[in-house]
């Protein structure tokens, strides 16, 4: 129990790490790729994020299901179990309508952000 | 923000019941690798290739369930649940500690519980049915600016007419009058609980009827203009079965027809802790209309809007001081005050300091339940170090461990509350039966409210944090080498446990003292002894003026029932009188002394003064010191006689036999200084009783004339019977053939002053009850200390038997251990006791705050406890097999 906890521990620095590059971006990443893609379930999302993102971003796929979880709380999105083309099992994830509410929300809230942080850096006089 | 929201909640309900999420995420995880192995069986790797590739290629499982369940739960509940699972099977596991332990906190949050219930009702808790009682004041009259008691007749119709400060002013007498009901549905009279109340008694409280009417601008309060009823809503459903066709029925009430106009609202009962069945209107006339000395009514007022409380009080005190310059003879020393509403009028302050006192020691009891724990919780700590060790050389945090521990703290508080509150709830109707019989019904609601189980639950928290907190941190501080190394326990941990163990001892001593400097305290307070035999006697009250009895008719016709009932078999002597000692009623008397003046610049003393029938200190044996009792020839026309109390003889003719000595009264009903005088010789010396109430302890001195020629309608007669029969019987009979108009009330001497020796009661029950306890938690924690260091020096012993030692021996090292634990703690508990007797000694009514005896014999019987408490340990010991004890580490 004792290692257990103190993996967690581990764990939970690890995602502070990495919350600090992805929180916010990665959900509204998904959040987008989602509702151009239309439904998709997690395998596909992350090899279309690897695809797009051209080796400059290494995803690690498993970082997808904590922003998943994330969305599908928020009810932005909704999964719902699905055969794949082979027949296999799948969870495929789909937009709500209130997610794509929140998409255009987060979208104007960092095209401001990035817009202040381009404007600042470009600021000579700072 | 509702997403934010909608999140939190499933995040709540994830971290509640992890399960479904969990599988959940697990056939999604098996779907991803499934699909990624597809991909690579696609590129051409084999099944078991592609199987290893697939979780290459997705990352640690492990990690991404962890980090899932973060973001999907909240953590930090999900392990305090966690925590309390693991708790309660910790506490299930030692489960006799768990008992003793949540019944320990359970007495001390209890007995809390209870002192908080009762301070809500007493202090706290408006009464029911009452407009706004923030702008309602209680009105007392002060004797010599003290004291809070009831007002004459005369005095409250000024106060009435001259107040500008407040609406109104009501009017009843302190208590409600038991009555005669008949010609309800039975043939016999029962008993009814009656207050007669000014008619705009309801319209100043604000109250509102269940049924039918109150008192309104209709009625009047001159006798017989409005014979009309309301029945108390308990009343109502009780005795009527709440019968929606009451109003309009007629009650007979003492031989007079009254007729039902209303029902009042479901729990009012007036102001105060005074409950009675019905109110009918005041209907006062004659005699007691107009005896400004006699004082018998409570007064309460409403404040105009936009009066303050502090200017009504002064424009009360303001009257009272010109009432006492208008009627100096009956208002001597006499003012009026005003006090915001109370359960209990005038006595806020005294209750307050009583209960906050109680208060006190309860929290005392609730300590040493907690030093109790404490200790346990450090023994727990030590004896878990190698586990603690463990788990802090395998990387679990510091603060989750102390979260850990304190879990188990607060699930055994939280257990002990349940406990406490339980107790609380069940002993206090077994409390209320036991309480002495009181003269009249009272309502006190001991309802559980939510005020009470904050403060239970928010003093259970901070215990719980007080208690857990050392033990939980002591624990987790344990060094990972050394905790891993040895399991000895370090002699700090040991020092800091018996710091417990004494402190809870000299806390138990502190307030078995202060119990014991109580029961004292009360019993020099007299109350045991108010001057008189109060067993045995039997009361019959009346108004002569009621039949029609007038100051000529009046006196014959009294000493002819006397005549009668001195003849009634089992009736050992008789008198009669017009006050008795123990109840709240006094008379007071105007009285000049020749060649002796007051000190504060009046013209007379103003003393407490009683008409009596010759026999009246015999039948209630108060001793004659000097002179002779009342006598036959003590009748009007003859010499005007009186009989004084020893303290008024030491008070006027100090050193001197006060018989033969004169008093000068002024006439009754007659105005100014020039009012004509009575002589009075004195023929008779009395010891004092304690005359008004016996909650303050103090014997009054009282001028005795003979009824015959003081004559007062109102009056008393008291019966001291043959052991082991009642006369009440008889007593009827003989009155019921002498007249039968008169409406009678019977009481003991000990119901008539059952109210005054009440707090006695109580303080008593509660602090040798709560002493007890303490007593009981202190050997409970000698035994658990010296049981667990027994079991720590296990190894010890073994050797020292092994290389010799007698049993005889260790039993003493183990015995020695105890004493002197008790004799330390015995120690500073006296100091603390005598430091607290000092504090005290306010209450103490003269008793020494340090009384030697008992404080020794208190602490012989703590040592002797902590001895026996260390006698199964030592046993114990004495067993070890040496073998055994080296082997076991």
């Amino acid at each position: 129990m004792a290692s257990e906890e103190s993996r967690r521990d581990e764990n939970r620095r690890e995602e502070n790490r990495r919350v600090e590059l992805l929180q916010g971006t990665l959900d509204l990443i998904v959040l987008r790729a989602l509702s151009t893609m239309g439904p998709q379930h997690a395998y596909a999302l992350a090899a279309r994020l690897e695809q797009v993102a051209d080796q400059s971003l290494t995803l690690n796929q498993g970082t997808l299901y904590p922003a998943l979880v994330r969305l599908e709380q928020k009810g932005w999105i909704k999964g719902t179990w699905q055969k794949t083309e082979n027949n296999r099992d799948a969870k495929y994830y789909a937009v709500t309508k209130s997610g794509l509410k929140g998409l255009h929300q987060e979208a104007a809230r960092w095209r401001k952000l990035a817009g202040l942080v381009d404007k600042l850096l470009a600021d000579e006089s700072l | 923000m509702t997403a934010d929201l909608r999140r939190s909640i499933v995040r709540f309900k994830n971290a509640i019941s992890p399960a479904a999420a969990e599988s959940e995420l697990d056939r999604e995880l098996t779907a991803h690798l499934t699909l990624l192995e597809d991909e690579y069986v696609r590129r051409g790797l084999t099944p078991a290739a592609a199987r290893l590739e697939a979780r290459r290629a997705f990352g640690g499982i492990d990690q991404t369930k962890e980090l899932q369940r973060d973001s999907r739960s909240f953590v930090w509940l999900h392990d305090a649940l966690r925590d309390l699972t693991l708790a309660g099977r910790l506490l299930r596991k030692h489960a006799m500690f768990t008992l003793t332990a949540v019944l320990s906190i359970g007495i001390g949050i209890g007995s809390n519980a209870a002192v908080f219930t009762l301070i809500n009702a007493l202090l706290f808790q408006r009464p029911a049915g009452v407009a706004a009682p923030d702008r309602l004041v209680d009105i007392g009259s002060t004797r010599n600016h003290t004291g809070f008691g009831p007002s004459s007749y005369p005095n409250f119709v000024d106060l009435r007419e001259r107040t500008t400060t407040l609406e109104d002013v009501y009017a009843h007498p302190l208590f409600p009058q038991a009555m005669s009901l008949t010609g309800v549905d039975r043939t016999i009279a029962e008993g009814i609980f009656v207050t007669p109340v000014t008619v705009n008694y309801f319209r100043v409280l604000g109250a509102t009827p269940a049924l039918g009417r109150l008192f309104d601008a209709r009625d009047h309060d001159e006798p017989g203009v409005s014979p009309f009823t309301i029945l108390s809503h308990r009343y109502w459903t009780t005795r009527f079965a709440s019968d929606p066709a009451i109003v309009g029925r007629t009650l007979t009430l003492n031989g007079r027809l009254f007729t039902i106009i209303g029902v009042a609202a479901e729990g009012f009962h007036g102001t105060g802790v005074r409950s009675g069945d019905a109110w009918i209107p005041f209907g006062i006339a004659g005699t007691m209309a107009a005896n400004r000395a006699g004082a018998w009514l409570l007064l309460g007022g409403r404040l105009k809007a936009g009066v303050s409380f502090d200017r009504a009080a002064a424009e009360i005190a303001n009257i009272g001081r010109t009432l006492e310059q208008e009627y100096p003879e009956e208002n001597r020393g006499r003012g009026l005050r005003a006090d915001s509403l109370s359960p209990l009028p005038g006595n806020g302050p005294v209750v307050t300091a009583f209960l906050l006192l109680v208060l006190a020691i309860v929290l005392v009891v609730l300590t040493i339940a907690c030093a109790n724990i404490v200790g346990v919780l450090l023994a727990r700590a030590a004896a878990r170090r190698s586990e603690v060790a463990v788990r802090l050389a395998l990387g679990a945090g510091r603060g989750r461990l102390i979260r850990q521990m304190l879990t188990e703290t607060f699930l055994l508080f939280g257990l002990g509350a349940l406990v406490g509150i339980a107790l609380a709830r069940s002993a206090m109707p077994l409390i209320i039966p036991r309480l002495p019989p009181l003269p009249f019904p009272i309502e006190i609601s001991l309802r559980m409210n939510v005020g009470v189980i904050v403060f239970t639950s928010g003093l259970a928290l901070l215990a719980a944090l007080c208690s857990g907190l050392l033990p939980a941190v002591q624990g987790a501080k344990t060094a990972v080498v050394s905790g891993l190394k040895d399991d000895s326990r370090s002699p700090e941990r040991l020092r800091l446990r018996h710091l417990f163990i004494a402190a809870q001892i000299a806390l138990s001593i502190l307030l078995v003292v202060v119990a014991g400097l109580f029961v004292r305290s009360l019993q020099s307070a007299g109350s045991m002894n108010p001057g008189f035999e109060p067993h045995g006697l039997e009361l019959m009250s009346f108004d002569l003026s009621q039949a029609g009895y007038t100051n000529e008719t009046g006196p014959r016709f009294a000493r002819a029932i006397l005549d009668s009932v001195r003849n009634l078999r089992g009736v050992q002597s008789a008198s009669m009188a017009l006050v008795l000692p123990g109840g709240f009623e006094t008379q007071e008397r105007a009285l000049q002394v020749p060649g002796v003046t007051p000190s504060d610049g009046q013209q007379a003393f103003g003393v407490d003064w009683n008409a009596v029938e010759p026999g009246y200190f015999t039948t209630l044996r108060i001793p004659l010191l000097s002179g002779r009792d009342f006598a036959e020839g003590d009748r009007e026309g003859s010499e005007n006689v009186a009989i004084v109390g020893e303290g008024i003889a030491r008070q006027f003719w100090p050193g001197q036999n006060a018989v033969g000595h004169y008093l000068l009264q002024p006439t009754i009903g007659q105005r100014g200084p020039t009012a004509p005088t009575r002589t009075l010789r004195v023929v008779g010396v009395v010891r004092d009783v304690k005359a008004s109430s016996l909650i303050d302890g103090l014997a009054a001195s009282i001028v005795y004339t003979p009824l015959q020629q003081q004559y007062v309608p109102r009056l008393t007669v008291v019966v001291r019977g043959r052991p082991g029969s009642r006369q009440t019987d008889d007593l009827r009979a003989t009155m019921m053939s002498l007249e039968s108009d008169l409406p009678l009330r019977f009481q003991s001497l000990e119901e008539y002053s059952a109210l005054g020796l009440v707090p006695q009661r109580i303080a008593i029950v509660l602090a040798g009850g709560l002493g007890l306890v303490g007593l009981l938690l202190a050997g409970l924690g000698v035994y658990g200390v010296t049981a667990y260091v027994v079991a720590a020096r296990q190894r010890e012993f073994g050797i020292r038997i092994a290389l010799g030692a007698g049993r005889s021996r260790v039993v003493r090292m183990v015995l020695g251990h105890g004493l002197m634990l008790a004799v330390i703690g015995s120690t500073i508990g006296l100091l603390f006791a005598a430091g607290a007797g000092k504090l005290l000694s306010a209450f103490l009514f003269g008793a020494s705050p340090l009384d030697i005896a008992m404080f020794s014999a208190v602490a012989g019987v703590f040592i002797l406890t902590g001895l026996a408490a260390c006698l199964v340990p030592a046993m114990r010991a004495s067993v070890i097999n040496p073998l055994e004890a080296l082997k076991c580490e």
